[in-house]
């Protein structure tokens, strides 16, 4: 899996990937108002001329992060479909990638499912919620499974936000290397809404043994 | 400080801050508008966030207590959930500007902050033990099932709150009670309560 921001095509990778990760530890420590672009340069060894050449201020960083965590969580998920499989066996194999991939980038994670809350300008929300919006969709195909057509418009929004929480919790705690192991949790939350309870748990389980590592096929 | 006192300025600095965000918060507005002297604040907090801080945990804990108060009842665990929320709602919408406080402006001050956001909703989830009695499956549920529900109800309160639409928020019971619902009770028994929400309004 490539790193966060990696292939910006703009400048040197090292000087914004550097910029990247210490504004999103700085946001993670302090919060995105005590962040300062002097204090995100110093961190990174670059100069406060290089970081407003490459992003011009803190909201065009911050931006540039959520776009390229974005860009990975769409990669990851579209590289975990497959006609192959069953979508839920598909959809588990995506919600595993976004957490692998949130466990290895900690303070990204925190940027991701935390930081979102903390930003003034509300555009810096876009790509959160156009992630959200995915992951929304990709539930609310459950309908077409559900024993009952009765679910509300917000039930996959309401279920993402459940095990949302979950993840928020442990990100907030310092304990994102935990994040993989909530993917059974995350998938029965998704997916009871629609497919019921029986069917979820079985998905649970299923989960669980990706987990484990049992022969998948 | 004496406590209607102190009451009113926790209050008044939540407002202050679902108004005016944590860097332009004022102090000196919330102690004109709560009645408070400069010194007495001084004396009692020092300064701006450990008054927040108290605020938040004061208010918060009243919220949760009001909640739990009308979850107490004999009726049903789905009824009592119902009432629940319902109360949780109102009040939101009958103070937007806390809501704001609650949710957005005070979580997103900083980490600490944050983490007062996340130990506020775990105290909304023993509520929701009860639940693990109205499964439809023998096995026990997940082991998280409890903040499932809890977050359900959290992200779409949360959205509504930041676009600005709090007042809406007393109509959704019904839609949020079925997702706090579900993750217990499978989607054809959280729609049946969602239509008895929906026709006793």
């Amino acid at each position: 899996m490539s790193d966060v921001g990696i292939d910006s095509g703009i400048l040197s990778p090292s000087e914004r990937e550097r910029i990247l990760h210490a504004m999103a530890e700085l946001c993670a420590q302090r919060g995105y108002e005590a962040t300062t672009v002097a204090a995100i340069a110093e961190r990174a060894g670059v100069s406060e001329a290089t970081f407003t050449e490459l992003f011009g201020d803190k909201e065009g960083c911050v931006a540039s992060a959520f776009d390229a965590v974005l860009g990975e969580v769409l990669a990851v998920v579209a590289a975990a479909y497959s006609p192959d499989q069953s979508e839920w066996d598909s959809a588990t194999q995506g919600i595993k990638s976004i957490l692998e991939f949130m466990a290895a980038h900690p303070s990204f994670a925190q940027l991701s499912y935390i930081g979102v809350r903390q930003m003034g300008p509300r555009s810096l929300n876009t790509p959160y919620d156009a992630g959200v919006r995915m992951l929304a969709a990709m539930f609310d195909r459950g309908r077409d499974y559900s024993p009952t057509d009765n679910q509300p418009a917000s039930a996959a929004r309401a279920a993402i936000g459940g095990a949302e929480a979950v993840v928020r919790r442990e990100i907030a705690a310092g304990r994102s290397e935990n994040l993989p192991a909530l993917l059974p949790q995350f998938i029965y939350g998704s997916t009871v809404p629609f497919l019921g309870q029986e069917e979820a748990m079985r998905l649970y389980h299923r989960a669980e043994e990706l987990l484990a590592g049992t022969d998948w096929a | 400080m004496e406590g209607a006192q102190r009451e009113a300025l926790l209050r008044e600095m939540l407002e202050e801050l679902g108004r005016s965000g944590y860097e332009e918060l004022s102090v000196d507005a919330a102690l004109r508008a709560a009645g408070v002297p400069r010194p007495e604040f001084e004396t009692e907090f020092g300064g701006k966030d450990k008054c927040l801080f108290a605020a938040y945990e004061h208010l918060t804990g009243q919220i949760v207590e009001r909640t739990a108060a009308v979850c107490a009842s004999t009726a049903s665990w789905p009824e009592r959930v119902r009432a629940g929320l319902t109360e949780l709602l109102t009040q939101a919408a009958a103070e937007p500007r806390l809501a704001q406080a609650v949710t957005r402006s005070f979580p997103g001050i900083r980490p600490d902050t944050y983490q007062c956001y996340v130990d506020l909703l775990a105290r909304f989830t023993p509520l929701m033990v009860e639940g693990r009695d109205y499964s439809g499956v023998a096995e026990e549920l997940p082991a998280e099932v409890e903040l499932l529900a809890v977050g359900a109800a959290e992200a779409i309160i949360f959205s509504e709150v930041d676009a600005g639409r709090t007042e809406r928020l007393p109509e959704m019971v019904p839609e949020i009670l079925f997702s706090v619902l579900v993750p217990f009770m499978g989607p054809e028994r959280a729609a049946d309560e969602m239509r008895e929400a929906a026709a006793a309004r």
